[in-house]
């Protein structure tokens, strides 16, 4: 029955801009997952991925006012897009506070890394060492080439959805893609 | 300088891409992440605080736009002023000042007594020889 069904983001989106706060509720009920997945490719830290779902969602509430749905999937891209750009704040104001990140990798670190990236890691200690380690190396990317390289490798977007994703042109993605490679490259080099 | 083969690049990649997922959070942690408690509310609260520093920084525009068009009318007074001064700097400063001035800018002379006894046929000395009589009348008593 209609009456039951559920009201489409759209619906949604016209009511927390008339200012139905339940509205906006019901929009973050139904997408704080996909945000916190978002968040997720980028940062470990439960503390850090709670940032971006709460940065993106207050983000998304000031906009939502420009936001206008063509199709059902236009919200989730919309919010995907915000949610992609709080990560990528978040990673600049990584970069500029270094203290936080992290520090360098350490002679025996450097040789249980080169190891465990010989032998895959099975077990959860293990995995949560490597990503240790993982997040010191990363470190060391600019923030443009790791939202490029986690976008098209963990994430596995497109150019052209980085692109959307980004506001960057088809080209500007491409050449930081592969500058961005070559830099990753060049740091796994003293490991391998 | 030593360029890798083909195959040492694509293990490179492929390390890259094994660090990039490992700096990821797992499925587990994501979902603890969403389903923090007062996340909603930390939202609601963030977005209240926004809405204040919004409505502050209106106001501090609004006020600057107020004083904005308040310039031009304090030019113009402060041009006003400015001729003014000029005005009175090269002004002629010579005036013609009244008898009641005189009688208030000069201490009491001879002119004084003239005017008082201007309407009668008393001379100077009469005056004089009144005042010393009513003096020595005085001290006598």
């Amino acid at each position: 029955m209609d009456s039951f069904a559920e009201p489409t983001d759209d619906v949604l989106v016209a009511a927390a801009v008339a200012g139905d706060e339940g509205a906006f509720e019901q929009l973050f009920e139904r997408h704080r997952r996909q945000v916190a997945r978002t968040g997720g490719r980028f940062f470990a830290q439960r503390e850090q991925i709670e940032e971006i779902i709460q940065d993106s969602f207050t983000k998304a509430y000031f906009a939502l006012h420009t936001y206008h749905g063509t199709h059902p999937a236009s919200f989730k891209a919309w919010l995907t897009q915000i949610a992609v750009n709080c990560c990528y704040d978040q990673l600049r104001r990584m970069r500029r506070r270094p203290e936080q990140g992290l520090g360098d990798v350490e002679e025996s670190e450097a040789h249980e890394f080169a190891a465990q990236l010989r032998s895959p890691p099975k077990d959860v200690e293990t995995e949560l060492v490597s990503r240790d380690l993982a997040v010191k190396l990363l470190a060391r990317l600019s923030a443009d080439d790791r939202l490029v390289l986690t976008l098209l490798d963990v994430e596995g977007f497109s150019v052209a959805e980085i692109a959307d994703v980004t506001n960057w042109s088809i080209s500007k993605v491409k050449v930081r893609a592969h500058r961005a490679r070559a830099h990753l490259r060049r740091i796994m080099q003293r490991y391998l | 300088m030593f360029k890798p083969s083909s195959k040492k690049i694509d293990e490179l990649d492929e390390a890259g891409r094994r660090v990039l997922r490992a700096a990821a959070a797992s499925l587990e942690e994501t979902e603890a992440a969403a389903s923090s408690p007062f996340l909603y509310r930390r939202i609601r609260a963030a977005i209240r605080a926004d809405n204040q520093k919004r409505e502050e920084a209106t106001g501090w525009l609004s006020l600057i736009f107020v004083a904005r068009r308040a310039v031009p009318a304090m030019a113009l007074i402060t041009l006003l002023v400015a001729v003014l001064t000029v005005w009175s700097a090269f002004a002629p400063t010579t005036t013609q000042n009244s008898p009641d001035d005189e009688a208030l800018i000069e201490g009491p002379g001879p002119g004084v007594e003239q005017t008082v006894l201007a309407g009668s046929t008393m001379s100077q000395d009469d005056v004089i020889n009144i005042v010393v009589d009513r003096d020595y009348g005085r001290n006598g008593r």
